[in-house]
């Protein structure tokens, strides 16, 4: 997995390009936007972290030209000014997640982690999510290797979790995940396959119950 | 600013009574003076008739030997009729004072008479009396005659004469104030709508005031306060460059710095400076607290004029985010963080009220033990809008409630991170936002139930 950094402040990017480093990632760095369009044209990579403010074009103007383009690269934005109309603006844009500064590299990490499974869910690929394995396109988990049988609903529910660890999913958004055509749920359906999802995955993973939200699908940390 | 002081400053009230009170006064003047006028020529009118009365007499006086007669049977028509309604009274006396005809009882007008006529005010047998005397000689032969009026006679035209000036003078009074009143009215009619025009608008919005219709007088002061606003305007913007400007640079190094110590803290050769690099660590963290705590007060300051862009916020998405945001932290403290929310909107900038509620989540979650909840409610209260943390801490005691609002105040003997800025902030961005926050002990009275409490919900 490789990760391009694009980040002008060298004591922030070596912290960053170091810490993405240690987690298993390839990292590249570009220090304004310019350079990174060159890396961009002649390389692969799964992830950009981009900062907002950078010399010449800043980073918003980069990802407006990547989504431009057509690209469906994913990107982190970072940024010091915690403005919402620069979130918004961000989001907007196309951006997947943003990020403000200070943040430990723990969050960091999991952000980067997330994103990238979150791609590879789109594309049908196969996720690992700490003793997890999902194979997307074939509908099938693993725990440590062991096959675990899921109904078409429960894995519904898992991948919907799954694309978004580490991030709450309400109620009503998974009833639409899992509702068929023609088909009403109750709130209590829902509640009655994560409680079937959660049993099957026994200590493996843990599905959080957020009062008065959702869930969440927290990926074993450390 | 109150009634009373209003009324005091009243440009309107201020010309009424300056000019009331001398129009009121010349009228009253006036109408004396045409009272007296009338009054004096209706006197003359009188006297005129009295003094003709006296002189018809001395025609019935003849001469009757050495002595003097009265005929009385050609006395006027007017002085014989006692019982009429204007009667005259006369008496016609000798040279030694001897009556020669009509009644003693009327007097003489003076103690020494001429041969004109001379008038006066006299008092007889407890009457007022109008006397009209002269001194007629007829051969050697003198006699005085008096003609008298009763003065009350005199009083009743005296009266009409008051009350119809009376009358007419206060219709023109009446009048007058009336054109008065109108004249100050419609004079100072744009400076009305000059205030309401100031009204209508936020003060915090530093919107131009309209200058073309406003009279000479007033047009350099609205010229004046038009550029004051862009002053201010000018200023908030310089203000609101600084807060982004200074969110930067303190944020990127203290982001960098960090990120390395992490990575310091992870080496293998580190292992004996954990101690050491775990309280930098913390050291870092509070650092970074602070200086988005004062970022977040700098934000809230109502000169960035951040009040002009408000817009429909609606809580419970932002409950939902604020909630989630703080989730890794309730957790790693042990604690259940939940949600009880339905759909309200207000009227506010929604960064602000996120780190309103982002405030008193974190200081939920820092003050309340292991093992307890903090729940975020979003509701209605008395028909408003109502956003309230409650926990099950230790809750803050009565005397504290006022005083843990203050910049920079802490309890004392409490530990953790605080800056003492949280309730500051939150008591900015309520005032900013026209809420009330309200500090309230939990539910069956333990912990503590922060409230805000909106003044009213978009629709």
């Amino acid at each position: 997995m490789r990760i391009l950094v694009v980040e002008d402040n060298d004591l922030v990017a070596d912290a960053i390009t170091m810490g993405l480093g240690a987690a298993g990632y390839a990292v590249d760095r570009s220090a304004s936007a310019e350079a990174a369009e060159n890396a961009l044209a002649t390389e692969h990579f799964d992830l950009l972290v981009v900062d907002v403010g950078l010399p010449g074009a800043d980073g918003l103007s980069l990802v407006r030209r990547l989504r431009g383009r057509g690209s469906t690269q994913p990107v982190l934005i970072l940024t010091a000014r915690d403005t919402l109309a620069i979130k918004v603006e961000a989001l907007n844009l196309g951006a997947d997640d943003f990020l403000l500064k200070p943040f430990e590299q723990d969050e960091l990490i999991a952000r980067c982690r997330a994103l990238i499974r979150r791609a590879n869910v789109y594309a049908g690929e196969q996720v690992n999510l700490g003793r997890l394995r999902l194979d997307v396109a074939g509908k099938i988990l693993r725990v440590d290797e062991a096959a675990v049988e899921l109904t078409g609903r429960e894995w519904l529910v898992l991948e919907c979790l799954a694309m978004n660890s580490g991030r709450v999913v309400s109620k009503e958004r998974l009833q639409q995940a899992i509702a068929g055509f023609n088909e009403a749920l109750t709130p209590n359906a829902v509640e009655v396959y994560v409680s079937r999802v959660r049993a099957k995955l026994g200590d493996a993973a843990v599905i959080r119950t957020v009062r008065g939200l959702g869930y969440r699908l927290d990926e074993p940390r450390g | 600013m109150n009634r009373a002081a209003e009324s005091a400053q009243s440009i309107q009230r201020r010309l009424l009574w300056f000019l009331l009170p001398p129009l009121a006064a010349l009228m009253l003047a006036g109408v004396y003076a045409n009272y007296r006028a009338a009054t004096a020529f209706v006197e003359s009118a009188y006297d005129q008739r009295l003094g003709d009365a006296a002189v018809s007499l001395a025609g019935s006086i003849i001469r009757d030997g050495p002595r003097l007669r009265v005929d009385t049977s050609t006395v006027p028509a007017t002085a014989r009729r006692a019982d009429h309604l204007v009667a005259l009274r006369y008496g016609i006396t000798g040279a030694d004072g001897e009556l020669l005809a009509g009644s003693r009882e009327v007097p003489v007008a003076a103690a020494s008479i001429s041969a004109n006529l001379t008038f006066a005010d006299v008092s007889a047998g407890g009457e007022h009396l109008r006397v009209a005397s002269y001194r007629v000689s007829i051969g050697s032969q003198q006699a005085v005659i008096s003609v008298a009026e009763a003065a009350a006679q005199r009083a009743v035209p005296g009266r009409f004469i008051l009350a119809s000036t009376w009358l007419l003078d206060f219709i023109q009074l009446d009048v007058t104030l009336l054109i008065v009143w109108l004249g100050v009215y419609f004079g100072l009619k744009p400076l009305v709508s000059l205030r309401r025009q100031i009204e209508a608008g936020s003060p915090r919005e530093l919107k131009h005031l309209d200058a073309t219709a406003i009279p000479a007088e007033v047009k350099p002061l609205v010229e004046a306060l038009n550029q004051l606003f862009d002053v201010l305007a000018e200023a908030a913007r310089s203000q609101r460059r600084f807060v982004a400007d200074t969110a930067h640079q303190l944020r990127t190094p203290i982001t960098g710095l960090l990120g390395n110590l992490e990575l310091l803290m992870k080496e293998p050769a580190a292992a004996a400076l954990q101690p050491r690099l775990q309280a930098l660590h913390t050291g870092m963290e509070n650092l970074a607290h602070s200086a988005n705590q004062l970022l977040a007060l700098a934000r809230a300051d109502p000169s960035t004029g951040f009040t002009e862009a408000f817009e429909s916020v609606e809580l419970k998405a932002l409950a939902g985010r604020i909630v989630e945001m703080n989730l890794d932290r309730a957790l790693g403290a042990g604690l259940d963080l939940g949600v009880e929310a339905e759909t309200v909107a207000v009227r506010g900038n929604a960064r602000l009220l996120e780190d309103l509620l982002g405030n008193l989540v974190d200081n939920a979650i820092h003050y309340t033990p292991r093992g307890g909840h903090v729940t975020v409610r979003v509701g209605r209260r008395e028909g408003r809008p109502n956003l309230e943390v409650e926990d099950d801490g230790p809750g803050i005691a009565e005397d504290q409630r006022g005083r843990v609002r203050e910049r920079f105040y802490r309890i004392p003997g409490t530990a953790g991170h605080g800056c003492g800025l949280g309730l500051a902030i939150v008591s900015e961005i309520a005032e900013a936002h026209g809420a009330q926050f309200l500090l309230e002990s939990g539910f069956q009275g333990t912990g503590t139930r922060a409230r805000v409490l909106f003044r009213s919900a978009v629709v």
